[in-house]
């Protein structure tokens, strides 16, 4: 608003630009796409589980599963490599797509350490599940979004919330019991959403009748919500895996903050 | 029966081809059988199979290039009989969406569906108009029937990429026109702001625009004592110009040809219910949007007015519903944000 007096004050909720018909797209971008370190790969992977780590805290202990092979990423082209490392690395903006070493099950876990925009969620989630990669159940790991959400949120306490699909959820209506990923988690409040890569990985999951859970944790980042994480995984999803990290690098982690930093994911920052 | 002449032929492969221009009843229920677990409007061939014995021929028709995707939820199904369409366009105070929940709340209509479309931002939640059963998912563009008041509506949930407004219009017009819907109603709040002849006569008057005649009124509507929307003037430039957008002919890449001298007469056609409108009536459909003016702030009340409105054109009454009333979405109960923290006092 050039004038706050005469000129009419924008809708609070909506941008202009997205209650304009005529307001022109931004440039379409190349598609993303997947890269496996064995090309030429005819069929689609199944993976018995697919685990999409993009909180903070699921980062860094995916990061620090020592039984994982890397065997592919996901390239978004507008995403630059520059002042990535060679080896794998948290500081990395990459999508990286490892393999659990284990020989009855195919566990695949997706790091994705930089932030897909909104707009590319869609044709990411599709990258992801239901062509290349047809996985028979999905786990992703995201944060609150503070902006979306209508409860308290207080940063001295730690919350995690699930969503699942259809499929996911019957196995209440069967009568066997709770044999959801994550027993014993409340819903994410109704009311509240979640946006993002997240949603658009768990919407396609409702569509495609994949059993898919969307675990969002608070607060962002810290030991706390660290600790938390790593004991649901542990315990529900990866029961047996080999894991341990001193406390000494947990408490770097607490201490150093989140691993996307968006203000800092910039081309000038390397 | 009607041979399939080179004519036919030739028409069906038009990429302005649409089931309601070339199919009687009997072949769109046929076509729609074919599609009736997945509507994928993608391109593809013609295949013509004529069956001689009983006496029609349907063919898997090469549709425009729609990218939204009905998907029928498991277990669910459509029901023909909801022959008529409610969906709310994007506006101030999103008050069509909240209108939108109302009705679905109330009516208890039953989620049959989800409508995928690249042009919608991703969203989810928990359940948004009942308590329980706990968890039950909600994506960002929904399909609901009411079978009771023979009524579809669509619910959208979040925003669409930035400068795809038309775009999205276009599926889903496209999608409606396969569906075999006989009337679509579109809600939308307007910019008080924009209320250029304030008439404090009729309290909160309800404004409406329909395809019924070309200028846009609707005798169902003037009997009802509506307005038609003062500015909608189908001569005019952006009304123009946003039906040569819905119908194909010019492309939003065009530099818009007069973008230095924008007035106050182009910001409705601007506003994303024209652009459904618009490519609604490029299918042919009928279509009535049912506007009311509003400021931001707690649209509650608006969309009260605006669901209240769309059941008196349609003959439904709130004390014929499930529930004999209004029933508020369970999500409504923090759509403002959670109660102040009292310790602060």
């Amino acid at each position: 608003m050039e004038d706050v007096i005469t000129d009419i004050p924008p809708p609070s909720r909506f941008f202009l630009e997205d209650l304009n018909n005529f307001t022109l797209p931004s440039p379409a971008l190349p598609s993303p796409f997947l890269l496996f370190s064995t090309p030429n790969v005819k069929k689609p992977l199944c993976p018995s589980l697919l685990i999409v780590a993009m909180s903070s805290p699921s980062l860094y202990f995916c990061h620090h599963v020592s039984s994982k092979t890397l065997i592919g990423s996901l390239i978004l082209p507008e995403i630059p490599f520059s002042g990535n490392s060679i080896g794998p690395s948290l500081r990395d903006k990459s999508c990286n797509i490892y393999a659990l070493n284990d020989a009855d099950n195919l566990i695949l876990i997706v790091s994705v350490q930089y932030s897909i925009s909104a707009e590319r969620s869609h044709a990411v989630a599709k990258l992801l599940i239901g062509e290349q990669i047809i996985p028979e159940r999905v786990l992703i790991l995201d944060s609150v979004q503070s902006r979306n959400f209508r409860g308290r949120l207080s940063s001295d306490e730690t919350y995690a919330f699930k969503l699942e699909t259809s499929v996911e959820r019957k196995g209440l209506d069967d009568g066997f019991g709770d044999s959801s990923l994550l027993r014993g988690l409340d819903y994410f409040p109704s009311g509240s959403v979640i946006d993002g890569l997240g949603a658009a990985l768990l919407g396609r999951c409702q569509m495609k009748m994949i059993k898919g859970t969307l675990c969002v944790s608070w607060p962002e980042f810290g030991g706390s919500v660290m600790s938390m994480v790593k004991s649901l995984l542990l315990k529900d999803v990866l029961p047996g895996l080999e894991y341990s990290i001193d406390g000494e690098v947990e408490e770097e982690h607490s201490r150093f903050g989140p691993i996307k930093n968006h203000l800092l994911d910039s081309e000038l920052y390397t | 029966m009607d041979d399939p002449t080179q004519a036919a032929l030739i028409r069906a492969l038009s990429p302005r081809y649409s089931l309601q221009e070339t199919f009687s009843e009997k072949r769109k229920r046929i076509c729609q059988a074919i599609f009736s677990k997945r509507y994928t409007f993608e391109k593809t061939l013609i295949v013509v199979i004529y069956i001689k014995k009983n006496s029609f021929f349907f063919f898997l028709s090469s549709f425009s290039e729609c990218k939204m995707e009905f998907i029928v939820d498991e277990g669910k199904q459509i029901h023909e009989e909801c022959s008529t369409l409610i969906l709310p366009a994007l506006s101030i105070g999103n008050v069509g969406q909240l209108a939108v929940d109302l009705l679905i709340s109330s009516m208890k209509a039953e989620r049959i569906g989800y409508l995928d479309d690249p042009n919608v931002l991703p969203c989810v939640g928990n359940d948004a108009y009942w308590p329980v059963p706990q968890g039950n998912l909600a994506l960002p563009l929904e399909v609901f029937d009411s079978s009771a008041n023979a009524l579809t509506l669509v619910q959208q949930r979040s925003p669409l990429v930035k400068g795809m407004t038309v775009e999205f219009a276009k599926n889903v017009a496209d999608f409606v026109a396969a569906s075999g819907k006989k009337h679509v109603y579109i809600l939308s709040g307007l910019d008080f702001g924009r209320w250029q002849t304030i008439d404090m006569s009729s309290g909160l008057q309800i404004y409406y625009l329909s395809s019924a005649n070309t200028d846009g009124t609707d005798d169902n509507c003037e009997r009802l004592g509506w307005k038609r929307l003062q500015e909608y003037n189908p001569t005019q430039r952006q009304w123009m110009y946003l039906s040569t957008l819905a119908e194909g002919v010019a492309k939003q890449d065009d530099n818009l040809p007069f973008e230095d001298e924008l007035g106050e007469e182009d910001y409705y056609p601007s506003l994303p219910f024209a652009a459904l409108f618009s490519c609604l009536k490029a299918k042919g459909l009928n279509v009535t949007c049912l506007l009311c003016y509003c400021s931001e702030g707690d649209n509650i009340p608006d969309a009260f007015h605006l669901a209240e409105a769309a059941c008196k054109l349609l003959g439904l009454s709130p004390n014929n519903f499930q529930g004999g009333n209004w029933i508020v979405p369970f999500s409504w109960k923090t759509v403002y944000g959670p109660p102040p923290d009292t310790s602060l006092f």
